[in-house]
């Protein structure tokens, strides 16, 4: 007992009684919406004074974790405040009829069974998929296709690797703009017809064309980094056995590169549901069609896009938040699927 | 013991790191209580000198016309001179949506103490806006926001009009009168006059109709459908936008009359504009004299200087006797009743006042919804549009009472019937499905 002397003891009490009394009035006087200048300064103080009590506690055995936590601390709380709190209070918001500025109360699920009886967000999910799975395939076919490209032993092959990297290195909303001007001002001259965008099947594949041009050079980079790391031996292996070209690649190179093509083809489907600001620049989810017997005039409005569309355009934050719960579980489910594909073939290889 | 002296550094830099970012968080929660150190946007030059020196605590008004921003940063500042109180005006440009910032703004506890509303956004802000009903530039003007429950919550900055904007040189050329243009087949007798004469008045099409959805939404959603609402009304009659609010119903016969003129006007408008253009394309097809009516209001052409025609409005005559144009604030300055109301209160009466009107008339090109401003607006159209005003051939804005967001899904059926995928019927009966399916929403 007598390892402490009783001034630390009383100091580390004092502190933290303080500390948490400080932090209690900070919190206290924000919530009451007082306006309290010093708020802000009670709870920070509040807290340090907490942490300096907490590090004189008088023990030694939870002294190291007592240092861990403290060193912690920061990043926790940081985590905390930008993630944790804000996905809690919008899975809260989702069952209230929140308008952006106003919330009269709590409606129940009634937010998540109206938005399935939307026909034009079933048409959203839907297109998003398709949307999905044709980029999948797309993107990385192209972005192998270079990448095999980009490893031969053409000339200028630093210029070609950089020109194709180049456009993902352009915001999305800027892309946008730049290829809504090519589809409605230069290949309607050659074609003579109307832009691809005035038309739904067409502006889709439009947007497609635009994310494949955005995201091929980046997966093709992932693609080179794969093909360069295959040992040269087994290579020359393969050679001095009479291996051609194709069977080398689908024999040797594809085996080889297999973990790269989990990682690429998690990475374009997770970016792919995700796709916004091409969408947002280039059609602005415009576009009819006929689903479900009704007229659905957002036809090229993807999940994402739908999602700020009902909350911000049409007032309806709640119902959108309702969307944006739902868009969260697709993405985990999708995000825990990759992790467990990518162990299992760590582990295989 | 040199362990521990570490360990004791670096806890306390941590700490010390966390006081920082506390004391940063203090400074903004601080400061929202004072307003003059805000910079959220583009502000005065004056917005430092003011503040000690004003009677009044500063007032910030958000803008959403980026067009005027120049023109209400001079006026900010005469109103320093002139009054020694300080206006931050701060805008709202580009593709950004004035209400959509304001949202983002009331969630932050930073709202400015006069904001830019449409007629219909009114009963989102419930209870927040202040009423200035009794205040004196209320008995200076018709065009002020009325709220049931709010009472009267909206200044009238300015005054805008839409209906069919005409090159006159060309009708003239053509020997078309528009004062004739008052039934569908006065219409239809100029159109084809106008359209035999292509070659000799040197159009490209003889109306710059735009119905492209994706940027262009608001023109034939908004404004075009606003003319079913009431064309041939009189301002304070809301017949139609009364229906359309009662569950998104619409008059089918009033409705297929509007849809055989919009058949009208795909028929003779430029194709390439019609589907794939954009507004640059169609104002600047107009000033050019390629078109001879364009689908806009009298923002479209500012300045004398960028026209060498006169200018007006012919009226959207699809049924029998329509002789109306839209003439009204499409939008409004309204006061946050937590904010400055005072601060806000004489600013308004300030503003509607002669030099204030000087420079929104005279500069900014506005149109003074005052009747004792002495300034003729410079703007082209003016003379057309007031002619419609002073002769009481007016119909209301009420289209920005619609709900908020379907012109995001009429102008795809506007779209559908420009490129020939639905017929007159066609449209009518979509248009009937798409409103009563959003209300229904």
């Amino acid at each position: 007992m007598s390892t402490f002397s009783s001034g630390r003891k009383a100091a580390s009490f004092i502190s933290l009684i303080a500390g948490i009394v400080l932090i209690i009035v900070g919190l206290g006087l924000s919530i009451a919406g007082t306006g309290n200048v010093y708020r802000g300064t009670m709870f920070v103080c509040g807290i340090i004074l907490f942490f300096v009590g907490l590090y004189l506690f008088p023990t030694l055995k939870h002294h190291r974790s007592i240092i861990n936590i403290i060193f912690l601390f920061p990043l926790l709380f940081a985590f905390i405040v930008t993630v944790i709190i804000p996905l809690i209070l919008g899975i809260g918001y989702s069952f209230t009829d929140w308008n952006g500025i106003t919330m009269k109360g709590f409606v129940g699920f009634s937010n998540y069974t109206r938005m399935f009886k939307q026909p034009a967000f079933l048409w959203s999910i839907l297109l998003t998929f398709l949307f999905v799975v044709f980029n999948m395939i797309l993107v990385n076919l192209i972005a192998f296709l270079l990448a095999l490209l980009c490893t031969s032993k053409i000339k200028g092959l630093g210029f070609f690797r950089a020109a194709y990297f180049l456009p993902n290195l352009i915001g999305g909303i800027v892309l946008g703009y730049i290829w809504q001007f090519i589809f409605s001002n230069v290949v309607t001259k050659f074609t003579g017809t109307y832009s691809m965008l005035s038309d739904t099947n067409t502006a889709f594949i439009a947007i497609i064309i635009v994310y494949i041009w955005q995201y091929a050079g980046y997966i093709m980079l992932i693609y080179i980094t794969g093909l360069n790391t295959i040992p040269g031996d087994v290579l020359e292996a393969s050679s001095i056995d009479g291996a051609n070209k194709l069977q080398t690649l689908f024999n040797i190179k594809l085996p080889m590169i297999a973990p790269t093509i989990t990682i690429c083809t998690f990475l374009t489907l997770t970016s792919a549901f995700k796709q916004f600001d091409v969408n947002l620049a280039l059609t602005n989810g415009k576009g009819s069609v006929q689903f479900l017997g009704s007229y659905i005039a957002n036809g090229t409005e993807m999940l994402a896009l739908n999602i700020y569309s009902t909350a911000v355009i049409n007032n309806e934050y709640a119902l959108g938040q309702a969307k944006a719960v739902l868009f969260f579980i697709i993405l985990a489910i999708v995000s825990i699927a990759q992790v467990r594909i990518s162990n299992k073939r760590e582990v295989e290889l | 013991m040199k362990k521990k002296l570490m360990s004791v550094l670096l806890a306390g830099t941590m700490v010390a790191s966390l006081a920082a970012c506390g004391s940063t968080a203090t400074d903004t929660t601080t400061s929202d209580t004072n307003t003059n150190t805000e910079t959220t946007t583009t502000e005065t030059q004056t917005s430092d000198a003011g503040t000690t020196s004003g009677t009044q605590e500063a007032v910030r008004l958000l803008n959403g016309k980026p067009e005027i921003n120049d023109q209400m940063q001079a006026l900010a500042a005469k109103y320093l001179e002139e009054t020694g109180n300080t206006l931050i005006v701060e805008t709202i440009g580009g593709d950004t949506n004035a209400s959509d910032e304001l949202k983002k703004m009331y969630q932050a506890d930073n709202m400015p103490d006069i904001f830019v509303i449409e007629a219909n956004q009114a009963a989102n802000w419930d209870g927040m806006l202040a009423d200035l009903a009794g205040e004196e530039w209320t008995d200076k003007t018709g065009f002020e926001l009325v709220d049931s429950s709010m009472g009267t919550i909206g200044f009238p900055y300015t005054v805008e009009a839409t209906a069919l904007g005409y090159n006159a040189d060309l009708l003239a050329k053509a020997g078309v009168d528009p004062a004739s243009l008052t039934s569908p087949d006065a219409w239809k007798t100029a159109v084809e006059t106008l359209d035999s004469k292509k070659d000799e008045l040197g159009i490209t099409a003889v109306f710059g109709w735009c119905a492209e959805p994706t940027n262009l939404g608001w023109s034939s959603g908004t404004h075009v459908f606003a003319q079913y609402l009431d064309a041939g009304l009189k301002a304070d009659d809301t017949t139609y936008i009364d229906l359309l609010n009662d569950g998104g119903q619409i008059d089918e016969a009033r409705m297929k009359n509007f849809a055989e003129f919009i058949g009208m006007m795909n028929e003779y408008s430029d194709p390439a504009l019609l589907i794939d253009g954009t507004y640059d394309n169609q104002v600047a097809g107009f000033k050019e004299g390629k078109y001879v009516f364009i689908t806009q209001g009298n923002w479209c052409v500012t300045s004398p200087e960028d026209v060498d025609f006169e200018c007006g409005f012919a009226p959207y005559a699809f049924e029998d006797g329509i002789n109306t144009i839209i003439a009204g604030p499409p939008s409004y300055w309204v006061a946050y009743s937590n904010g400055n109301v005072d601060g806000a209160k004489a600013f308004f009466n300030w503003c509607a006042g002669d030099s204030a009107q000087n420079i929104l008339v005279n500069d900014a090109g506005l149109v003074s919804p005052f009747d004792d401003c002495q300034y003729e607006a410079v703007n082209p159209f003016y003379k057309s549009m007031n002619s419609y005003i002073t002769a009481g051939n007016y119909s209301g804005w009420h289209t920005m009472l619609k709900k908020d967001g379907l012109q995001n899904e009429t102008c795809n059926v506007f779209a559908d019937y420009a490129k020939g995928k639905l017929d007159a019927d066609g449209f009518v009966s979509t248009m009937k499905q798409v409103i009563s399916a959003y209300y229904a929403q």
